[in-house]
């Protein structure tokens, strides 16, 4: 029904409607003297330009100007015309894969955010091979990497596949014809496909030859193991079943023989029912493994190879040639700690001997061990040196005749031999992803796509089956060594078609689609009789005895960041703090203190906190590096110096990533002589961390030996901090000056950190680069202190000075106490400690921030807000534990920091969930709050509650060892929430009062005999 | 009279002056022509000035990064000349509001250009927290002011946030004194002042002063009031300042004593400059019979109470550091570990300038020269600059993880924005000198007879 009400909206419009009418009818109250406004009518007039003109001027112009000036900046967006059903933008895809460069293997999981790979993740659905180190994580980098090849090229010009195609196909028949000798020398390929298509080659090229180059090379193993057991291969080790493990120089929590192993010996390294490994470690350079080891003894090259044999005599019994070595004694309880494991022990070396590897080998089967597989065999490396040398010698001689290249860098790592020879082939064809040293030295590139845009099989160990997909379309004009073979003999096929079609050999009649989804098959392995060949061990002791050892000798390693120097190009692993030494940017020639000092070479820091050296000349039988740093490295064995291969690239790569020097050409020359000249200059590392011990500070980090673990009472060994409150003793909560809110609603994350476990392989510092944008600053920057890394490993070796010998000499407390307690020992022990925002409850950066753009999330996170930032920095200057980051500089798109984010390409790698931090503001460790919220949304969609395990940050999926763990401690399930409360948990400098939602588990050392 | 007059009670102006001689001898820089020498020390200090504006606008366009700051010691040059400067800042208003309180006349022959060097300080030290933020173009959401984001408010639990407003208070209150102190003496200025443009200008800045009873008895009551409003600001500047290191759980600034000490500190400092200033003043403006010898010596005794202060809180810092056995003591700015580590001279510039060169001045005739006067004077300004050196750097390069451990050196620029600081700051002081009454001449006129009988009318 239709109301007749009247309305009225106020007093006057009720009383005299008609003031209403009249005010609602004009909207100007008075006359607008228009004619006063325009004055002398006919003057006006005259005028050329009327004033309504001159008004539309300036409106319009000043319209146009102020448009001009509000111009924003265009970014290109361009819409799928037709969408694929699996792509939604914002919502990230992952596909199983595997990295596999020749030097890195390990199944994989991608991240693909529209289209784009961001992050690469341990693909943890497949049970072996699925830990990832710092190098395979940071591979997403290298497909982005601005120096890649954009197009194959010919004598260093522009030119197609066609053309190549041609002109490479009508050289490899006249040579076949002529009987020409064809080399394809590639780096480990561990790929069925891949060798089927070589011997595909071969079929229709039958003067081909294969060789494998390994540019760190495991030969001696390779040529040992076959000697053994008939198979040319690398034995497997189960560590998880450890009880004693013995390493003569082997380096296997990091990348011995492939690496890959530090998961399951982390396994044995937490104590349960009062038992843990034992870990013994021989070596030299004070290596990652060596650093975790139980007890680490510091022996000579030379000297190892003696420890070796003695091990054997002690363990057998036997009595096979030898010469003493300082360490005798600790050899022979080694050797009582072996035998008494009853098989569940294992000896390790890496010395590159193949008869140091047979004894090894011979003790393992006389121990019986159950952590050596020789059957389910390891194919990572298969490069052989015998034929390396024999190639040289042939080319040398003039008699290859076309060489093709793939996956190895041999102008770099073989040098001027490999050059020489290479003038004299007739056709050489270089394989690579950027106009590397040796793909400069050919006549034909082909460009290759990176292991995320191609399509492989690649078998790691016996029995594992991987598959390699694209996961996204090739960026340039590349074409996979593969397919352009297949090309080359004539078989047009595709790979994918070809890899499918051969997968029927190995995947056991399993899906191909399946295996591709899951990302790796494993099928059983016959367990064949193994059958020892009879070794003639005294034969090979003899030879080893007979080692000359040298004053000083060379000990050639690779360090956790460039490994071989494959991935030189890469900003992040470049910037990646050397876990040992943390230093960046380099390589350096390592010494002990004493060696130092008789050579009159030192360390120094200078006024800004950065770590200065001298520069020597290295030779070594007569090869000299010129000018090459030294570093003094605490655990570094008198009488050894340490120099990493995988720096000193030349070419292929961009200016300030071309750091530190090529030891390449020393790269079999472990053991030898090593001449040291001092020369003038000085070098200026990028070093993050100048002071090396923990100065008394027992809050810090703290570790306990197994038998205290075992007898005595937490108390002694994990001491919670006591308060004193009214002369009272009282635990940290009950000195609490603030009161406590319920914090037992939703969620509320924890971090736990097991340091019993941890080996300080950095992998987390790559994740964590990679899952939230960290930007990269360069070797400027980090040798000033301004690391932008969220997540750093801190590592302190002790003391010789302590407390108590302070006390006994009467020093305690003055400046000749405190000098001493700076140097380190030694023979250091270490420990590591990975540090990253500790949120703290109680933080004390939220309290200091003027704009409180730093505050506390209801799930415990410390959070940062950067666009509320105005950088006074307090909050940085209030941390105790300085972890948080300022941006110096606009660190993206500036030219001064030419790194991924000043390019394109590079900046492709970006996560789009994660902020690029602009100029002036702080930053640090979100506990990757954008992952931890994802999974909260998901959960709400699918209208459940988060699963046990479900919530993750980027370091904690990465960590190869499981030692990170992260989780909700509202929920009684999750594993952190036990871990709360566990013994050997404790927090990081707890006593002041902070509360961190960061938790660490101390760590044991094993001092059983 | 209606005061007793003591018969040994020194006179505080020399030279008999009449009235007269007084307005004459104060308007003389004003009405006169600038000497060579004052012209060559305004060129240096406004280059001085251009050069630290040129630094500053780089470190604006291009990031903080241009000083020497790193991921562990964040703050350096940048708060160590802010809290320099606050610090001399303190003697104006301890003279001018402190001293009227307890009615020590002699300040009324310094109390001006303490006050103009105070406030000219406290412009230099405002300057560091705005120019070292990150952000600089952000720098007023420190304000708790209305904004656009919503119910987003400032951090009242912030030091920094303190500051903002104990600085912001001190200048103005010093500001406000400082004008009212000021009016008689502008309108003397404007009545002698012949040319019409020093005229309007005088006329305009003495507010229409007319020297009436009237104005004269608000004018004793306002200065009072004032001075009972700027005494507890002596105070609590440098509390508040103090808080800044105080509040927070960096060992070495985690201390109780701070307050009191750096309140002690400050007047230290303030009055080293007062003498820096004024024994350079008293010769080149011509005012030896108003800056006195009694005057330098009464503020060297000043100096030498305060010196004594901070040199028992250096005391008992180092004492309470080494006593607490905490390993987490042994590196901060008043340890052993600081005397023997990498910035043993830092120590030791604090040691010796402040603690140990200033006993001299026990000694009566140290403390009546005007040459050692001025060097220690310079000395202790040196030894404060160390002071909160050590107290920011040392202190943050060794933190709680002896992992962060690094070390300070400072580029260029931190460099030039300090030196332009005081160029800017001699800039302010050499026209103020030129352009104000630089003694505060009625407030003399009223001390001129305060001598005893034996005093009045010899010559000297």
């Amino acid at each position: 029904m239709a109301s007749n009400k009247k309305y009225w909206t106020s007093v006057v419009e009720l009383k005299d409607s008609s003031i209403v009418e009249k005010l609602s009818k004009s909207e100007f109250q008075e006359e607008i003297p228009v004619d006063e406004f325009l004055g002398d009518k006919d003057s006006l007039e005259k005028s050329a330009t009327t004033r309504r003109d001159f008004l539309k001027y300036v409106g319009f112009t000043t319209a146009a100007a102020s448009l001009a000036a509000c111009e924003g900046p265009v970014i290109k967006t361009i819409p799928y015309v037709i969408k694929p059903d699996n792509v939604i933008p914002g919502v990230a895809d992952y596909y199983a894969s595997v990295i596999a460069d020749g030097y890195d293997f390990a199944n994989v999981l991608v991240k693909v955010r529209d289209g784009r790979p961001i992050k690469i993740q341990p693909n943890k659905d497949v049970k072996k091979h699925n830990t990832t180190n710092a190098r395979v994580l940071a591979s997403v980098l290298s497909l982005y990497d601005n120096n890649r090849l954009r197009h194959p090229l010919e004598n260093g010009k522009q030119t197609d596949f066609k053309s190549l195609d041609a002109k490479v196909v009508a050289k490899l028949n006249e040579i076949n014809a002529n009987g020409g000798k064809i080399i394809i020398l590639t780096g480990t390929l561990a790929s069925p496909s891949a060798e089927k298509v070589i011997a595909d080659f071969k079929a229709k090229y039958p003067t081909t030859e294969h060789v494998v180059y390994d540019a760190v090379s495991e030969s001696a193993a390779l040529d040992a193991f076959e000697q053994t057991y008939g198979e040319r291969a690398l034995p497997n080790y189960d560590f998880s079943k450890t009880e004693v493990v013995v390493s003569v120089g082997a380096d296997f929590q990091a990348d011995w023989q492939g690496g890959g192993f530090a998961n399951d010996f982390a396994k044995t390294r937490v104590p349960k029912n009062g038992k843990m490994s034992k870990h013994i470690q021989f070596e030299s350079n004070l290596s990652l493994t060596g650093a975790n080891a139980d007890k680490r003894y510091a022996l000579k090259p030379s000297e190892q190879k003696f420890a070796l044999i003695n091990l054997y005599n002690a363990v057998t019994g036997a009595n096979l040639p030898s010469k003493k070595t300082p360490q005798d004694a600790a050899i022979k309880k080694a050797a009582q700690a072996l035998k008494a494991a009853n098989g569940n022990a294992v000896v390790v070396t890496g010395i590159q001997d193949k008869n140091a590897q047979l004894l090894a080998l011979a003790i393992n089967s006389y121990l019986q061990s159950n952590v050596i597989d020789v059957v389910n065999t390891k194919n990572i490396r298969q490069g052989n040196d015998a034929k390396v040398a024999q190639l040289l010698k042939d080319m040398k001689a003039g008699k290859v005749d076309a060489i093709i290249t793939h996956q190895v860098n041999p102008v770099y790592t073989l040098g001027k031999d490999f050059t020489d020879g290479l003038k004299k082939t007739k056709l050489s064809v270089a394989f690579a992803l950027a106009n590397d040293e040796t793909a400069k030295n050919a006549q034909f590139v082909q460009t290759v796509p990176h292991a995320l845009e191609s399509w492989g099989d690649v078998s790691i160990e016996k029995g594992q089956y991987s598959l390699m997909q694209p996961t996204i379309n090739k960026l340039f004009t590349s074409r996979q060594f593969e397919e352009a073979l297949l090309s080359w003999s004539g078989n047009n096929v595709k790979y994918y078609d070809y890899i499918k079609a051969n997968s029927t050999n190995y995947l056991n009649g399993k899906s191909f689609n399946k295996a591709l989804e899951v990302g790796a098959v494993s099928v059983p392995v016959e367990n064949a009789d193994v059958k020892i060949n009879e070794i003639n061990l005294s034969e090979a002791a003899s030879s080893l005895a007979k080692t000359k050892s040298g004053k000083i000798e060379l000990a050639v390693y690779t360090k956790v960041g460039l490994g071989d120097g494959k991935q030189a190009n890469n900003p992040w692993l470049q910037e990646l703090p050397d876990p040992i030494t943390r230093t960046s940017w380099d390589n350096y020639l390592l010494l002990s203190r004493a060696d130092a000092e008789s050579l009159g070479l030192k360390n120094w820091t200078v006024d800004n906190g950065a770590l200065n050296g001298n520069l020597a000349n290295v030779t070594v039988d007569g090869v000299t590096l010129k000018d090459v740093p030294v570093y003094i490295q605490p655990g570094q064995a008198n009488g050894t110096v340490g120099i990493a291969l995988g720096y000193g690239r030349t070419e292929g790569m961009q200016k300030e990533m071309m750091v530190g020097v090529n030891a390449y050409p020393f790269a079999n020359k472990t053991g030898h002589e090593v001449k040291i000249e001092k020369v003038g200059g000085e070098h200026k590392f990028a070093c993050v961390q100048l002071q090396h011990t923990m100065m008394g500070r027992d809050e810090i980090t703290n570790e306990t030996s197994l038998s205290a673990f075992i007898n005595k009472p937490k108390e002694e060994w994990n001491p919670a901090p006591k308060f004193s409150l009214e002369h009272k003793e009282v635990s940290i909560d009950e000195a609490d000056l603030w009161e406590k809110f319920d914090d037992t609603i939703g969620h509320r994350f924890n971090l736990s950190i097991d340091l019993a476990t941890c080996t300080g392989c950095a992998a987390c510092v790559i994740a964590c680069h990679a899952e939230n944008n960290v930007p990269v600053v360069g070797k400027r920057e980090i040798r000033v202190s301004r690391d932008m890394h969220w997540l750093r490993i801190d590592r302190y070796y002790t003391s010789d000075m302590t407390e108590e010998k302070g006390k006994e000499e009467g020093i305690f407390g003055s400046g000749e106490y405190f000098n001493a307690q700076i140097q380190p020992q030694d023979q250091p022990e270490v420990s590591f400690q990975p540090v990253m925002c500790q949120h703290c409850n109680h933080a004390p950066c939220e309290s200091v921030c003027p704009v409180a753009a730093t505050s506390h999330g209801r799930q415990g996170q410390n959070q940062m807000a950067y666009n509320r930032c105005v950088g006074t920095r307090y909050c940085a200057n209030n941390c105790p534990y300085r972890v948080r980051r300022f941006n110096w500089f606009k660190y993206a798109k500036n030219s001064e920091f030419n790194f991924n984010m000043n390019n394109d390409l590079g900046r492709m790698v970006l996560n789009p969930d994660v902020v690029v931090r602009s100029r002036g503001v702080m930053e640090k460790c979100s506990m990757c709050i954008q992952m931890t919220q994802a999974t909260i949304l998901e959960a709400k969609k699918e209208n459940r509650q988060v699963n046990v395990g479900e919530f993750e940050t980027a370091c904690v999926n990465a960590c190869t060892t499981g030692a990170m763990k992260f989780g909700d401690v509202n929920n009684p399930k999750e594993e952190v929430t036990h871990l709360q409360k566990d013994d050997r948990t404790f927090k990081l400098l707890e006593f002041i009062g902070t509360k961190p939602n960061v938790l660490y588990q101390l760590k044991i050392r094993n001092d059983k005999a | 009279m209606s005061h007793y007059e003591a018969p040994i009670r020194k006179p505080l102006i020399l030279g008999n002056k009449t009235y007269h001689d007084v307005s004459v001898d104060i308007s003389k820089p004003i009405f006169g022509k600038a000497n060579k020498l004052w012209w060559f020390a305004f060129t240096v200090a406004l280059l001085a000035f251009l050069w630290g504006v040129g630094a500053i606008v780089y470190t604006i366009g291009t990031g903080i990064g241009v000083w020497g700051l790193n991921n562990k010691i964040n703050w350096a040059w940048d708060i160590t000349n802010f809290v320099w400067w606050v610090g001399i800042g303190h003697a104006g208003t301890l003279i001018s509001a402190v001293l009227l309180l307890f009615r020590q006349k002699w300040r009324m022959g310094i109390n001006r250009s303490a006050e103009a060097m105070t406030i000219f300080a406290v412009f230099q030290a405002g300057l560091f927290p705005l120019i070292h933020m990150g952000r600089i173009w952000n720098g007023y959401w420190v304000m708790p002011i209305p904004n656009q984001f919503g119910s987003l408010w400032t951090n009242f639990n912030s030091p920094l946030l303190w500051d903002v407003f104990a600085i912001s208070t001190y200048l103005s209150v010093s500001v406000v004194f400082w004008w009212t102190g000021l009016l008689p003496d502008f309108a003397m200025i404007r009545d002698r002042a012949t040319k019409p443009f020093h005229k309007k200008i005088y006329s305009l800045v003495s507010f229409g002063w007319s020297g009436k009873a009237k104005d004269w008895q608000r004018f004793e009551e306002v200065s009072l009031v004032l001075a009972g409003l700027a005494t507890p600001l002596v105070l609590s500047v440098h509390t508040i300042v103090s808080f800044d290191f105080a509040t927070s759980v960096i060992p070495g600034w985690h201390s109780t004593v701070y307050p009191p000490y750096f309140v002690a500190g400050a007047v230290f400092s303030g009055f080293a400059m007062v003498q820096t200033l004024l024994i350079i003043m008293r010769k080149v403006s011509g005012l030896e019979d108003y800056i006195t010898r009694d005057h330098i010596e009464n503020m060297n005794k000043v100096i030498l109470v305060t010196g004594g202060i901070v040199a028992i809180a250096y005391l008992s810092e180092f004492f309470v550091g080494w006593y607490s056995g905490s390993s987490y003591e042994d590196f901060t700015y008043l340890s052993i570990g600081a005397a023997t580590g990498p910035y043993w001279w830092a120590f030791w510039a604090l040691i010796l300038c402040n603690s140990v060169f200033p006993q001299l001045l026990w000694i009566k005739k140290f403390r009546r020269s005007f040459v050692f006067s001025f060097f220690m004077s310079i000395i202790i300004n040196i030894g404060m600059w160390f002071e909160r050196f050590d107290i920011i750097v040392i202190n943050l390069s060794r933190g709680h993880l002896p992992s962060t451990w690094t070390q300070f050196s400072p580029t260029y620029v931190d460099i030039a924005i300090y030196i332009g600081t005081i160029g800017f700051f001699f800039v302010l002081f050499l026209l103020y000198a030129r352009t104000f009454p630089v003694v505060a001449q009625a407030e003399i006129k009223s001390i001129m007879k305060s001598s005893g009988d034996r005093y009045k009318g010899k010559k000297h």
